[in-house]
C-alpha cells in the first residue's frame, strides 16, 4: 500500500468558459403530473442542462463516491478556469466534503455566455492545477515530520481531471504540451527554493486525464487516445465524451478505475409499495467499495460471477443475495457474535438517491443507538493506570478467597481501588466494616471453601481471622492511593484488633493458613516500594513481630502441620496503639464512640503536636534537628512525606 | 470488576444512529484456524546422488544431507509445533505424495529414509502439486509454509526451470504459472549446494525468480563453506529461526501476568512500503489496557488471528509444556503439573467468554489488537488474539485509540446505569452522501422525484408549509450549485401554474406562498447574488392569516 500514490490528490480543472453555457440538448421532463389532474393541462416545456451543469453535476458525483470510500487522505481540489483560475477549496481535510464544494460552485455560478470568448481559457485552469500540486499537504506535511531525516520517501503524485469542450486534436496537444511546460518550470523552481521547501514539493508523477464534452448530437472534433506516456512525470489520457448521463457514466468508470473500486448488488431485497403497503416487492441495489472486498471471492474460483461483461469491465458486479438479519443490527453481523473478517470496506450506493438505495442505506443506518452527554479527554494512559489499581489484589482462584465471596464487602472492595474517595465512600468502607464486625459478634458463618480440607474446615473465628487477613491485603495495597484510603485502614485496624492473649489461643488451633498468606504475597511487591521499613514505629512492631515468629516455630514442631509460611511479622495491632487490646473484643461503646471520635476529629483541625505524635508522645523542638541538619525520620509522620 | 474502553472524544451530540456502511469479508471455517501446514517439497531427481568429497570419510551424497537437514527439521517441530500438519512430496520429471499432511513426525522421518532415485528435475510440476494437495487439504485462507529442497540443478529442456520461466508469460489460464501460490505462502528454498556453486549458473537468477514470482514471500538458503553435515545443519538452523520458532511473549494485565505462545508466529507488517518500509513486528510484552462489549467492536477487520497458549517456562526459559488440551491426551506430567498452578490466562479466557468482552491489547506503538474467545467446536474454546493494522484509528467507529479510557472517567456512565446502550459506533465527522440527503439528478427520475415531492406539498399548504419549503430551498441549493437556472425557472412557472389551479375551498394562504415562492425562484434564476446566494433560504411569506403553522415558522 502506498497513501502517497497518485489518487492521494486529485485536481479537477473544470472549463467556465463561455461557450459551455451550451445546452448538452439532452431533454429532462419534469413536469410530471399526477393523473387524475391532466385534463386540460399542457405540462410545462422540458427543459435541458448546460454542458457546465453536466460537468459539475459528474464531477461531484465522482467526489460523492471518492469521499464516501475514502472519507481521509484522499484528497480534492477543484479549480474553475475562464478569464483566470478559481481555486474554490485547499487540500485540507475541512475542505474535503461536497457541501463546501456545492457552496462554492454555487458562488461561481453558471458561465456567462455573453463574456468575451478571446479572454477565455482553460489554460489557466491547468497552469493552477499544476501549482496546486506542488503544494503539500497535511497528511505530506505530517509524513515528512514524522520521517525527518527519510522525509524524501513521501512522494508527491496527483490527477488533474480536466472537463473542457476542446477545438481539435492539436488543441488537445496545446493543452498536454502546456502541462508539461509548467511542471517543469514548478519543479524546477520548487528544487531550487529553499524558501519554499516547507510548503511546496517536486511532481513526481502526474495523471492528466483530459475530458472533451460536447452536445448531444454533434460530431466530436476530438479523438479518443488511451494513456500515454509524455514525459517521466507525465503521463496522459483523452477521452472524448458526450454531455448529459454519458459524461456522467464516464466520471462513474474513471472513480472506480482511478480508487481500484468494484460493485457488488445486492438482489432481492423486499421493500414495502408506498401505494400497496401490505405487498412487498424485491429490488435490487448497487453498491460500490474497494475491489479488495472481491479478492477472496475471485480467489475462491468463482470466477462466473457477475452480470455480463458486455458493457465493459467495469460493469462487473458480483452479486450477493439479501438475508434479512436476524437482529435488527448491522446486516452481516448479528450482536454478540465476533466473526473472522478479513477486511471491512467503506461502500457508497451508485445511486444514492433512488428508492431502493435510500431504503436499503437507512436500514442499516437505523440501528438504534442512543446519545452521550458529558465527555473528558481521556488517553489510553488513565485506563492502564485504572488497571494497575484493580489487580494489586486479586485472588485468581475463588477457592482462595473469602472476601470477594462475600456480598457484605462489595461496598468497601469496589470503590477501594479507585484513586481518590469521597467522603462518603469513607464513610460507606466504615460502614462495611462494622457490619462485618457485627457479623463476627453474631457469629455468622462465611464462605470460606474447605476444598482439600480434611474435616469440617477451619472454625469460626478462625474464619473470621482469615478474612480480616485478606481484608487488610485488599485495603493495603491501596493505602497510598490517598489520605482517604488509609483512614479506611485505620479503622479496619481499629475494629479487627484481638487481644493477644485470644490471638494465641486462636493460633495454637490453626491448621492452616497458606490462603491469606498467598494474598499477602500478592501485594508483597508493591509494598516493597514503599520506605517504611525505616520508620521508628516499625521497630516496636518488628518486637512484636518476632514473638509471633516464635509462636510460629511451635507450630511447625506439631507433626501434621504444613511448612510454616515465610510470614512477614504482622502489622496490625501495632498500627493503632491507641485502642485498648486488653479488653476482649471490641464493644459497641468502644466502637460507637471510636466512630464519634472520627467524625468530630474531622470538624476541628488537629492540634499538630498530636498529630505529629508516636504513641500519644510527641517530639519537642524538631526544628533543631532540622536546623542542625540532622534526619527527622525517628517521625513515622515525618518519614512518608 | 468489569473494565469498559470508553472514547472522550466528540461524544456530546452523537445522535442515535449509525453513520457509516461498510461490506465486510467475514470468513468461514473456525475449526481450523491456527494451523499454518508445511509442505516439504524434496527433490529425488539423479542429481541429489552426486557425490559430496569429504576427505577421510565415508561417503555421502546430497541426497543423504538433505535427509539430514529434514530430520532435524522434524525434530524440532516434533517437540514444538505438536499440532502443526506437515506433508511431504518428491519429485523428478514426476511428483508424488509420499505422505499426506500428519502429525506423526515418525512417519514423516521413516519416509525420508525410503526415498528412490529418479530422473530429471521437473521443478513447474511440482509446484503445481503442492498447489493441488494444498487446496484440496486447506482451501485457500489458511497460510501454508513450502520447504523446497534440492540441489539447484534446474533440470534440462522441457520442463526444466529455465524453460518454465521463459513461457512463463505465454500461458493461458487453464495451465497457469503455480506461483504465486494460490494461498498465503512462504516458499523457502534449501540448496544443497553452495552460493559459488549456483553462482557459476544461472540457477540462483532462476530461484530469486521463483521468489519473485510468489510475491517476495520466501527466502533462498544456501551452504556456507564445503557441503558438510554440520554446514547442512546450520543452514537449516538458520531456516527454523526463521520460520519455526514459536513466539513466546508474556501477557499482562496490571499485576497480572502470563507467559504465553502466540501461534502460529505473527509476521512483520508493512504499514506502507513507500514511507514506513521497514516492517513492523508486536512486541513480546502484550498488555492488556481494558476491555470492549463484543456488539460495539462488531467484527472488525484483522491482519491475522492467533492462539494464545498459556506455557510454563522453567528457569533457564525452556519450555516446558502448553497448558492447552489436546485430544489425544498423551501429554506428559510437565503439562499436569503446568495444568494445576493458576494461569491468568485461564482466568481471562473465562471472563471474556462469560461476559462477552474483548480485551484490547496493545501491541507495539500505535499498534492494537484483541484477546477473545473463540469456540472451537461445541465443547472447547480458545483464548485468541486478532492483530488490527497498525495505526491511531484502526477501527473507525471506536475513534481514536489513545482516546479510549475507562468508563469511571466519564461522568455519567456512557453505557447507562442499567448497561443499556452504547458510545459506540461513533459518528463521522462528515456524514456519508447516503445519509445526508444528498441531491442528485444525473437521471431524471432523481430530478423528477425532487420535483413531484415539491408539487405534493404545494398542494395540501398551509398545512406542509414547512416541508414545502424545506424541499424547494434544497432543490434551489442544488440547482444554484450545479448552474442548473432553468430549473428554478421552470419550477417557478409550475408553481404559478398550480396558484391558477388551486380549488374553491383552498385556504387563502396557499395563494400568497406560492406566488410568493415563485417570485423567490424566479429571482434565484437570474443568478444575481442579491438572489441567488447559496446560503440564503427562502423563507415563508408572513400573512395575516391565522395559519398556525405559519406562525410557528
Amino acid at each position: 500500500m502506498k497513501i502517497f500514490s497518485e489518487s492521494h490528490k486529485t485536481v479537477f480543472v473544470v472549463d467556465h468558459c463561455p461557450y459551455m453555457a451550451e445546452s448538452c440538448r439532452q431533454h429532462v421532463e419534469f413536469d410530471m403530473l399526477v393523473k387524475n389532474r391532466t385534463q386540460g393541462i399542457i405540462p410545462l416545456a422540458p427543459i435541458s442542462k448546460s454542458l457546465w451543469t453536466c460537468s459539475v453535476e459528474s464531477s461531484m458525483e465522482y467526489c460523492r463516491i471518492m469521499y464516501d470510500i475514502f472519507p481521509f487522505k484522499k484528497l480534492v481540489n477543484f479549480i474553475v478556469s475562464d478569464s483566470g483560475a478559481h481555486v474554490l477549496n485547499s487540500w485540507t481535510q475541512e475542505d474535503q466534503n461536497l457541501q463546501e464544494l456545492m457552496a462554492a460552485l454555487a458562488a461561481v455560478g453558471p458561465p456567462n455566455p455573453r463574456a468575451d470568448p478571446e479572454c477565455c481559457s482553460i489554460l489557466h485552469g491547468l497552469v493552477a492545477a499544476v501549482e496546486t500540486l506542488c503544494k503539500i499537504t497535511e497528511y505530506q506535511h505530517e509524513a515528512r515530520t514524522l520521517l525527518m531525516e527519510n522525509a524524501e520517501r513521501v512522494g508527491n503524485r496527483g490527477r488533474i481531471i480536466c472537463i473542457t469542450n476542446a477545438k481539435s486534436d492539436s488543441h488537445v496537444r496545446m493543452l498536454e504540451d502546456c502541462v508539461q511546460e509548467t511542471i517543469h518550470e514548478h519543479n524546477k523552481l520548487a528544487a531550487n527554493s529553499d524558501h519554499f521547501s516547507l510548503s511546496l514539493m517536486q511532481i513526481q508523477k502526474c495523471e492528466l486525464v483530459l475530458i472533451h464534452t460536447y452536445p448531444v448530437g454533434e460530431d466530436s472534433l476530438v479523438s479518443d487516445r488511451p494513456k500515454k506516456e509524455l514525459s517521466p512525470v507525465l503521463t496522459s489520457e483523452v477521452h472524448s465524451v458526450r454531455a448529459g448521463r454519458h459524461l456522467a457514466t464516464k466520471l462513474n468508470i474513471l472513480v472506480q478505475q482511478h480508487f481500484d473500486l468494484a460493485s457488488t448488488t445486492i438482489t432481492n431485497i423486499p421493500m414495502k409499495e408506498e401505494q400497496h403497503a401490505n405487498t412487498s416487492a424485491n429490488y435490487d441495489v448497487e453498491l460500490l467499495h474497494h475491489k479488495d472486498a472481491h479478492v477472496d471471492f475471485l480467489k475462491s474460483g468463482d470466477s462466473h460471477l457477475g452480470g455480463g461483461s458486455r458493457e465493459g469491465p467495469f460493469k462487473e458486479t458480483i452479486t450477493l443475495k439479501w438475508c434479512t438479519p436476524r437482529t435488527n443490527n448491522i446486516v452481516f453481523s448479528s450482536i454478540s457474535e465476533l466473526h473472522y473478517c478479513t477486511g471491512a470496506y467503506r461502500i457508497s450506493p451508485v445511486d444514492v438517491n433512488s428508492r431502493p438505495s435510500s431504503c436499503l442505506t437507512n436500514f442499516l443506518l437505523n440501528d438504534p443507538r442512543y446519545k452521550i452527554d458529558g465527555s473528558l479527554e481521556v488517553p489510553l494512559e488513565r485506563a492502564k493506570d485504572q488497571l494497575e489499581k484493580h489487580t494489586r489484589y486479586w485472588p485468581m482462584i475463588i477457592s482462595q478467597t473469602t472476601i470477594f465471596n462475600m456480598q457484605a464487602v462489595v461496598p468497601l472492595a469496589s470503590v477501594i481501588v479507585k484513586e481518590s474517595l469521597t467522603e462518603e465512600d469513607v464513610l460507606n468502607c466504615q460502614k462495611t466494616i462494622y457490619n462485618l464486625v457485627d457479623m463476627e459478634r453474631k457469629n455468622d458463618p462465611l464462605p470460606i471453601s474447605t476444598v482439600g480440607t480434611r474435616g469440617k474446615g477451619p472454625k469460626r473465628d478462625e474464619q473470621y481471622r482469615i478474612m480480616w487477613n485478606e481484608l487488610e491485603t485488599l485495603v493495603r495495597a491501596h493505602i497510598n492511593n490517598s489520605e482517604k484510603h488509609q483512614r479506611v485502614l485505620e479503622c479496619l485496624m481499629a475494629c479487627r484488633s484481638k487481644p493477644p492473649e485470644e490471638e494465641e489461643r486462636k493460633k495454637r488451633g490453626r491448621k492452616r493458613e497458606d490462603k491469606e498468606d498467598k494474598s499477602e504475597k500478592a501485594v508483597k511487591d508493591y509494598e516493597q516500594e514503599k520506605s517504611w521499613q525505616d520508620s521508628e514505629r516499625l521497630k516496636g512492631i518488628l518486637e512484636r513481630g518476632k514473638e509471633e515468629l516464635a509462636e510460629a516455630e511451635i507450630i511447625k514442631d506439631s507433626p501434621d502441620s504444613p511448612e510454616p509460611p515465610n510470614k512477614k511479622p504482622l502489622v496490625e495491632m501495632d498500627e493503632t496503639p491507641q485502642v485498648e487490646k486488653s479488653k476482649g473484643p471490641v464493644s459497641l461503646l468502644s466502637l460507637w464512640s471510636n466512630r464519634i471520635n472520627t467524625a468530630n476529629s474531622r470538624k476541628h483541625q488537629e492540634f499538630a503536636g498530636r498529630l505529629n505524635s508516636v504513641n500519644n508522645r510527641a517530639e519537642l523542638y524538631q526544628h533543631l534537628k532540622e536546623e542542625n541538619g540532622m534526619e527527622t525520620t525517628e517521625n513515622g509522620k515525618a518519614s512518608r512525606q | 470488576m468489569k473494565l469498559y474502553l470508553r472514547t472522550g472524544e466528540g461524544l456530546s451530540g452523537a445522535d442515535r444512529k449509525a453513520k457509516e456502511l461498510s461490506v465486510c469479508i467475514l470468513i468461514g471455517n473456525t475449526g481450523i484456524i491456527f494451523i499454518m501446514p508445511t509442505v516439504v517439497v524434496m527433490d529425488v531427481s539423479l542429481s541429489m546422488t552426486r557425490p559430496v568429497s569429504i576427505e577421510g570419510s565415508e561417503e555421502y551424497q546430497r541426497k543423504h544431507l538433505a535427509a539430514h537437514g529434514l530430520t532435524m527439521l522434524f525434530e524440532h517441530m516434533a517437540t514444538n509445533y505438536k499440532l502443526e500438519f506437515t506433508a511431504l512430496v518428491v519429485f523428478s520429471s514426476l511428483w508424488e505424495l509420499m505422505v499426506p499432511f500428519t502429525r506423526d513426525y515418525n512417519t514423516l522421518q521413516e519416509a525420508l529414509s525410503n526415498m528412490d532415485d529418479y530422473d530429471k528435475t521437473c521443478l513447474e510440476s511440482a509446484l503445481v502439486g503442492v498447489c493441488n494437495i494444498v487446496q484440496q487439504e486447506w482451501g485457500g485462507a489458511i497460510p501454508c509454509q513450502i520447504v523446497l529442497v534440492t540441489d539447484g540443478c534446474l533440470g534440462i529442456g522441457r520442463g526444466s526451470l529455465r524453460h518454465s520461466l521463459a513461457t512463463q508469460n505465454q500461458r493461458s489460464e487453464s495451465n497457469r504459472f503455480p506461483l504465486p501460490f494460490p494461498f498465503p505462502s512462504k516458499l523457502y528454498i534449501m540448496c544443497m549446494a553452495n552460493l559459488e556453486e549456483l553462482q557459476s549458473t544461472d540457477s540462483l537468477e532462476c530461484l530469486e525468480r521463483l521468489i519473485d514470482l510468489n510475491n517476495g514471500e520466501g527466502q533462498i538458503f544456501t551452504i556456507d563453506g564445503p557441503l558438510c553435515l554440520k554446514n547442512v545443519q546450520s543452514m537449516f538452523g538458520k531456516l527454523i529461526d526463521l520460520a519455526y520458532t514459536p513466539f513466546h511473549a508474556v501477557l499482562k494485565c496490571g499485576h497480572l501476568t502470563a507467559d504465553v505462545q502466540v501461534f502460529p508466529r505473527p509476521e512483520p507488517f508493512v504499514v506502507d512500503e513507500e514511507i514506513d518500509p521497514v516492517p513492523k513486528v508486536i512486541n513480546t510484552d502484550l498488555e492488556i489496557v481494558g476491555f470492549i462489549d463484543i456488539a460495539d467492536i462488531s467484527s472488525p477487520p484483522v491482519l491475522s488471528r492467533h492462539l494464545v497458549l498459556p506455557i510454563a517456562l522453567n528457569k533457564e526459559g525452556d519450555e516446558v509444556g502448553t497448558g492447552i488440551t489436546d485430544d489425544n491426551e498423551d501429554e506428559n506430567s510437565a503439562n499436569q503439573i503446568a495444568g494445576k498452578i493458576p494461569n491468568f490466562c485461564v482466568l481471562l479466557h473465562g471472563s471474556l467468554k462469560v461476559e462477552g468482552m474483548v480485551a484490547i491489547v496493545q501491541l507495539g506503538p500505535e499498534w492494537h489488537g484483541m484477546l477473545y474467545s473463540q469456540a472451537d467446536s461445541k465443547k472447547k474454546s480458545n483464548l485468541m488474539m486478532s492483530l488490527f493494522e497498525p495505526g491511531p484509528e484502526p477501527l473507525p467507529w471506536l475513534g481514536k485509540m489513545a482516546q479510549l479510557g475507562p468508563i469511571s472517567d466519564a461522568k455519567e456512565n456512557p453505557y447507562g446505569e442499567d448497561d443499556n446502550k452504547s458510545p459506540f459506533p461513533l459518528q463521522p465527522k462528515n456524514k456519508r452522501s447516503y445519509a445526508q440527503n444528498v441531491t442528485v439528478w444525473i437521471k431524471p427520475s432523481g430530478l423528477q422525484t425532487d420535483v413531484q415531492k415539491i408539487l405534493r406539498n404545494a398542494r395540501k399548504l398551509p398545512e406542509k408549509t414547512q416541508t414545502f419549503y424545506k424541499e424547494l430551498n434544497r432543490l434551489r441549493k442544488a440547482a444554484l450549485a450545479f448552474g442548473f437556472l432553468d430549473l428554478l425557472k421552470g419550477v417557478a412557472d409550475m408553481l404559478e401554474r398550480e396558484c391558477t389551479l388551486l380549488p374553491e375551498t383552498a385556504h387563502p394562504d396557499a395563494a400568497f406562498q406560492l406566488t410568493h415562492a415563485a417570485q423567490q425562484l424566479k429571482l434565484a434564476s437570474t443568478g444575481t447574488c442579491e438572489y441567488a446566494a447559496y446560503d440564503q433560504n427562502i423563507t415563508p411569506l408572513h400573512t395575516d392569516f391565522s395559519g398556525s403553522s405559519t406562525e410557528r415558522m
